[in-house]
């Protein structure tokens, strides 16, 4: 599993190299992706130490710590693409929410991992994770960061249903779901409200989701240039930094959120198949995982982290070849970013941990 | 024997998690495989012939006009011719065709591409000429097949219609430096505003640039628009100051160096500011040859110097009317009160000399003649302490806070700055010369302005105004700048009376240093100066042009309504109401001549 990520890891690191080339060599953005994958591994590594059980017990802490830092970032953030989104500490960008989708999922895993409810679990014993959701939801929301905000609804949701929510329950909450979203779109002055909230480039996204010709200049553009750059790239790809659509920079931030469009057109099926295969293998291996893990706790952190990532890769992929909107969200180990890449390494180090402790014993 | 913590209950929705992941990834494959081998020629066609191509849209500059609505900058349309390197198969043969038709030779076609390298962009545009002369244009476009990759590009250029005129004040605009690239994130070819109101007023008159979304053909040809997010325009604006009175002014000062400033005194607007030698700002939009700009910087008479407002001089004998006013106010000069004037005043064993023997002198013919001795006398019993004071309230020694960039504040001295500054007290010596503007007294050509605008409406001091209006060019709407209110200088109306009779004196009474102000369309109310350079005349020895004295001329009219205020200064112009005052009449029969049919606009 470990080779796995490795080779994830480097296939966005050769991305990141063509993404961002100058015509005075490599970027400097590579370079620190590579110091960040560096570290990523270290932190791999760093997981590994101690039993799994002791982060769980740390993870209201660092739930806490989330927060906190979350309210940090309204205060102090740094703005971006018109959102406050990151922290600088010194010279780094350190983006809160990234660490807050991990430390939900282990402070989910953790409360269900201590109530155990063999028939499952009922509407009145989710209003406490419920508002564990809730509060950094709200926070994520108020930067505004639409992506992260629909990635904690996603990953809870599937923790809860992981966990073992009674279906009954599930349909009253979805109804329940179905029925505020609708009062909010349907419901002008609530609508105006909401939408109004939201920064003109999320106005504009949704809309070229709904009509992409609305926007030819705006978001449908992105949506549809990274269409065709996954569709020209055929089977066999342009080669490596040959890309025109990436190199000719008609693709937005084509090193974050649309590095998928740039692997695809430069490596073609081939390459962009091998990777949704790399990461089927290395999602299965997960719950595979949590399959084998001797409690609650790893079943439910295991399962939890095993949700988070594929969401990632499912929406991140999906945005690229046009079937999800454009919703800001990096694919994980690929991504350019720091706080996506670490985290995302300290998630995987502690799914080593739980699959490496399932033999030992300690009652 | 399931206990509570066994984890079998927990994953029997395992195998759904694992269904759901499968799932989803085929989706993506089934995706992925649909746009890549089963339309991926169509898409690959489309990234091929997709040469869209995002094109800068700048917006024209915003124009700036005269109060009255007349331009004192345009905007003309012109041609650049341009390469796409990228749309260039054959380079060298395309560079040696284009040498050919613009004369540009073929190194510094290879130059411009090398230096513009590490900047631009892909596809970005490198101009090769600038403002080609129409039958090169034509030849381009006609020679389209020949020349893949070299483009047209129609520019607004910046154009001073008046050469210097209000040089100073107007500014200049250039190509943005790299670290000004970088901060504002500006592209490159963008020319912003580099000095005076082009600099100040950038982001107004700048616009937003828009972008065009273009397909090209393989030679980078515009086949067809795919859209457009329209530039914002820039905002034109409209200053306070006055065509006829600023042209007045430039001409009647002439090719000496100086320094003139008409300001209307109920406003603060300001309706003339001229400073020479200036430099014309049309040199600076094409990029200035870096021989021309070593020139213009190293030109002793300082070309690119505000004097208006960024050259302090020593006020000479206007300083007077200061410390007149600071005498009838604080209650020390009693103006029935006679000094007796031998021509000069001892102190110590320094003397100070008057221009004239006046013998038995008050305050009004004091002021007319303008006696020396009378002011050495008076200056000394205020004190400078107080004289600072009230030198503060009228604006001098201090930023007028102009909307202009590196303006000087000059200085008013204190027993204690000269105690701070060279260790030395404050002697009588010391009050003498400054009380009539020498020494260590310094002031600007607009705060001169200022004082005497307090003294023409009775005690505001407003800041300077140079900006009148801006009008939105896509809306129409206009939108006036702000009057401040300005400061409130409590003065009595005694002193206002005697200091306005005094002043009106000095330019209609036969004994009066300012005759050459004098008009016969207005009554108007002035002071000369003549400020010296060096502090000691060798006898015997002529002035040479450098060290001659400095003439100045504060005037203000009409006496009864003041409508208009002036400050000349003539560097080593000599006397002041010689070569200094007949400027000020200039300016005022200028403006007043048209001030009745403007009234009603």
């Amino acid at each position: 599993m470990v080779g796995l990520v490795l080779v994830i890891a480097l296939f966005g690191l050769a991305a990141v190299y063509s993404a961002t080339y100058t015509s005075r060599g490599p970027s400097p953005l590579y370079y620190k992706q590579l110091i960040w994958v560096c570290i990523g591994i270290f932190v791999l590594f760093l997981a590994l130490l101690p039993d799994y059980h002791t982060v769980g017990r740390y993870a209201y802490i660092l739930y806490a710590l989330s927060l906190v830092l979350l309210v940090l970032v309204m205060v102090f953030g740094r703005t971006g693409m018109g959102a406050q989104r990151w922290l600088a500490i010194g010279s780094f960008a350190f983006q809160p929410s990234e660490l807050a989708k991990l430390s939900i999922t282990l402070v989910l895993a953790r409360y269900f991992a201590d109530d155990p409810k063999r028939d499952g679990y009922g509407i009145k014993d989710l209003v406490i994770p419920g508002v564990m959701v809730l509060v950094p939801l709200l926070l994520v929301l108020k930067q505004p960061d639409l992506g992260t905000a629909l990635m904690l609804i996603l990953t809870s949701s599937l923790i809860i249903i992981l966990a073992g929510i009674h279906l009954r329950s599930a349909i009253i909450v979805l109804i329940t779901g179905l029925t505020i979203a609708s009062l909010v779109f349907f419901v002008p002055p609530v609508r105006n409200k909401i939408w109004g909230s939201f920064k003109p480039y999320q106005q504009n996204r949704i809309r070229a989701f709904i009509d992409p010709s609305s926007d030819r200049l705006g978001s449908g553009y992105h949506a549809n240039q990274s269409k065709i750059a996954v569709g020209s790239g055929q089977i066999t790809g342009k080669g490596f930094r040959n890309g025109t659509q990436s190199q000719m920079a008609f693709l937005p931030e084509r090193h974050t959120d649309f590095i998928f469009a740039v692997i695809a057109e430069e490596t073609g099926l081939l390459g962009g198949g091998t990777l949704i295969l790399l990461y089927l293998v290395l999602l299965l291996a997960g719950i595979d995982t949590a399959k084998n893990a001797k409690d609650r706790l790893g079943v439910l952190m295991a399962g939890g982290i095993v949700s988070m990532i594929s969401l990632y890769v499912f929406i991140n992929v999906g945005m690229a070849v046009g079937i999800v909107p454009v919703v800001g969200v990096p694919l994980p180990l690929v991504s350019y970013g720091g706080t996506s890449i670490i985290t995302t390494f300290l998630a995987l180090g502690l799914l080593l941990n739980i699959q490496a402790r399932r033999f030992m014993l300690f009652y | 024997m399931l206990q509570e913590d066994s984890p079998a209950v927990i994953q029997r929705r395992l195998p759904l998690l694992a269904a759901f992941i499968i799932l989803f990834v085929l989706v993506l494959f089934i995706r992925l495989w649909y746009l890549q081998a089963i339309r991926g020629a169509y898409y690959y066609e489309q990234a091929e012939n997709n040469r869209i191509r995002p094109v800068k849209i700048r917006p024209p500059r915003g124009i700036i006009y005269d109060r009255n609505g007349r331009p004192l900058v345009e905007n003309v349309l012109t041609f650049d011719i341009s390469l796409v390197p990228e749309d260039t198969p054959d380079l060298d043969a395309t560079i040696r065709r284009l040498s050919s038709i613009t004369h540009v030779n073929q190194n510094s076609i290879l130059q411009t591409l090398e230096d513009a390298s590490s900047i631009r962009t892909k596809y970005e545009p490198v101009k090769i000429k600038e403002e080609a002369p129409w039958n090169e244009v034509t030849i381009v476009e006609s020679h389209q097949d020949d020349l893949p990759g070299v483009i047209i590009e129609p520019e607004h250029r910046r154009h001073y219609p008046y050469g210097g005129m209000a040089s100073h004040q107007l500014g200049y605009i250039g190509k943005v430096s790299q670290l000004q690239r970088k901060q504002e994130q500006t592209d490159i070819g963008l020319l912003t505003g580099q000095g005076g109101l082009e600099k100040i007023y950038d982001n107004l008159l700048r616009g937003t640039a828009g972008r065009r979304m273009i397909q090209v053909n393989a030679s980078g040809r515009k086949v067809k628009d795919l859209g457009i997010e329209e530039p914002k325009l820039g905002k034109d604006i409209y200053l306070t100051i006055d065509l006829d009175v600023q042209r007045a002014a430039e001409e009647s000062l002439g090719s000496r160096p100086g320094a003139v400033v008409a300001m209307d005194p109920n406003s603060g607007e300001i309706l003339a500011m001229v400073s020479h030698p200036n430099y014309d700002p049309n040199l600076f939009p094409r990029g200035i040859a870096p021989k021309e700009w070593t020139r213009l910087t190293n030109d002793p008479s300082h070309p690119l110097y505000n004097r208006a407002i960024q050259s302090v001089y020593p006020p000479g004998s206007t300083f007077k009317i200061l410390v007149a006013l600071a005498g009838l106010e604080s209650g020390v000069i009693n103006p029935e009160e006679k000094v007796t004037c031998k021509g000069l005043i001892k102190s110590g064993k320094h003397t100070f000399r008057c221009w004239k023997k006046h013998g038995p002198i008050a305050f009004h013919d004091a002021l007319v003649e303008s006696c020396d001795v009378y002011f050495y006398t008076m200056g000394e019993r205020i004190g400078f302490d107080r004289i600072a004071q009230y030198a503060a309230q009228l604006g001098l020694g201090s930023l007028t806070g102009i909307q202009l960039p590196d303006e000087k504040p000059g200085l008013i001295p204190t027993p204690d700055w000269k105690k701070k500054r060279t260790g030395e007290s404050w002697y009588v010596g010391d009050s003498y010369i400054n009380s009539i503007g020498q020494g260590f007294v310094l002031v600007s050509p607009i705060q001169a302005v200022r004082m005497m605008s307090v003294v023409a409406n009775g005690g505001h001091l407003y800041p300077p105004v140079l900006l009148k209006q801006s009008r939105d060019r896509e809306t129409g709407v206009v939108k006036p700048f702000p009057l401040e209110r300005g400061k409130v200088v409590h003065l009595k109306p005694e002193t206002l009376e005697e200091l306005r009779h005094a002043l009106a004196g000095v330019v209609i009474e036969p004994n009066g240093t300012g005759h050459a102000a004098r008009t016969p369309i207005a009554t108007v109310a002035g002071k000369s100066g003549t400020a010296q350079v060096i502090a000691q005349k060798i006898p015997g020895k002529k002035l040479t042009e450098k060290t001659q004295d400095h003439a100045w001329f504060v005037a203000y009219a009409p006496v009864e309504n003041p409508k208009i205020a002036v400050a000349v200064l003539v560097e080593h112009g000599g006397h002041g109401g010689g070569a200094a005052a007949p400027v000020a009449r200039r300016i005022i029969e200028e403006y007043l001549k048209n001030a009745e049919p403007k009234m009603v606009y």
